[in-house]
């Protein structure tokens, strides 16, 4: 195993070209320590460590804190609740999703109207007080209920009203 | 490579993951980064966990450092705005007396705190220093007078070479047998 204490010492000294010492050193705990007996008798020789508790080495409590503040924040986020202002996002989805499910809806029963609306009924006999609605048909009001369409009719109504409800459905999966 | 070329290299392997590279920086400056404090917190006690305090920010704001200064002066501005605000915890008013980042390096903190309230500790410095002192008086000249050109007044090896009118190779070796003879009685007295 090679000798790196007198590389060490220029390491401390900032005299060194070889980048291989300080691979060793930081793989090397015995050399970190004797990186920090080499740091301090400069440091005493110096007298910039008067007064101090010399027994004291942080080192270790630090990277133990940073190693434990790292964990926690890996952690934190999973546990973190969701941003209060981020729930209007949400909300105006949903309630977007009803709309456009609603006025689905709405066209499939209005284009039903349309399409079983009475041939016969012809523009030019338009009475002057048309009492029939605005894009379809009214059936007339009577304790009798009688069928106005046919089983086909319903049958191609419903067909037509669950593709374009598979169609809706469809598009709120492929929304962003 | 001078120092600052040294702690950037450091600086780059730690925001490239290699988290042990701090450790290099922690043990470097931590006792600069204590007698910092020393000017600021009155119990010597609560110095670890302040000194800690700072190197915690270091490495969190490790990112946001982009070289622009030397690593020291930032270093410097931490550890002063954490003693200020350990103060301010401890609803004391900073030292009206600031030490600027330039004067950091050359900063004496004799003036300030000592450690007073721990007799155990001053007998333990003391030993330290005397083990040390001891030791230096003890070297051969040669040895002696590398040592303390380095270290006390932080000449290069090239000038010290030239000084000495000796290889650079040669003082390198003289620095380091120096320090090795040091910390051949240094070593127990530390883990003791």
């Amino acid at each position: 195993m090679k000798e790196y204490s007198q590389d060490l010492s220029s390491l401390i000294d900032n005299e060194f070209d070889d980048q291989e010492i300080i691979d060793a050193v930081l793989e090397d705990v015995e050399l970190q320590q004797q990186f920090s007996r080499y740091q301090l008798i400069g440091d005493v020789l110096r007298e910039e460590s008067d007064g101090l508790d010399l027994r004291v080495d942080v080192t270790d409590s630090v990277m133990a804190a940073i190693a434990g503040e790292m964990q926690d924040d890996n952690v934190v986020p999973l546990a973190t609740p969701e941003k209060q202002d981020t729930n209007v996002v949400p909300f105006m989805k949903r309630f977007g999703q009803y709309a456009i499910a609603a006025s689905v809806a709405g066209v499939v029963v209005v284009s039903s109207l349309i399409v079983n609306q009475d041939d016969a009924t012809d523009a030019s006999s338009t009475p002057v007080l048309n009492t029939v609605p605005f894009g379809g048909a009214a059936a007339p009001v009577s304790l009798q209920a009688t069928p106005a369409q046919t089983e086909n009719d319903i049958k191609e109504r419903n067909e037509r009203l669950e593709a374009l409800m598979k169609d809706h459905q469809l598009q709120l999966q492929t929304k962003p | 490579m001078n120092e600052r070329e040294l702690d950037l290299q450091l600086i780059q392997r730690i925001q490239n993951g290699e988290q042990q590279a701090f450790a290099l920086l922690v043990r470097k400056y931590q006792t600069r980064v204590a007698n910092i404090l020393t000017r600021y917190v009155r119990s010597s006690g609560d110095i670890p966990d302040v000194s800690q305090e700072v190197f915690i920010k270091v490495y969190k704001s490790l990112p946001n450092f982009r070289g622009d200064s030397a690593f020291y002066t930032w270093l410097f501005r931490i550890t002063v705005n954490t003693a200020k605000n350990y103060l301010t915890s401890q609803s004391r008013r900073p030292p009206a007396s600031d030490i600027d980042a330039e004067e950091a390096d050359s900063y004496d903190g004799s003036g300030a705190l000592k450690d007073e309230d721990n007799p155990e500790s001053i007998l333990h410095s003391q030993e330290v220093k005397q083990v040390i002192l001891k030791v230096i008086g003890s070297l051969p000249d040669e040895l002696k007078s590398a040592i303390t050109l380095r270290e006390l007044e932080g000449m290069s090896y090239d000038e010290i070479a030239q000084i000495e009118n000796c290889p650079i190779g040669t003082v390198r070796s003289r620095i380091f047998r120096a320090r090795e003879a040091i910390d051949k009685q240094l070593k127990p007295l530390l883990e003791n």
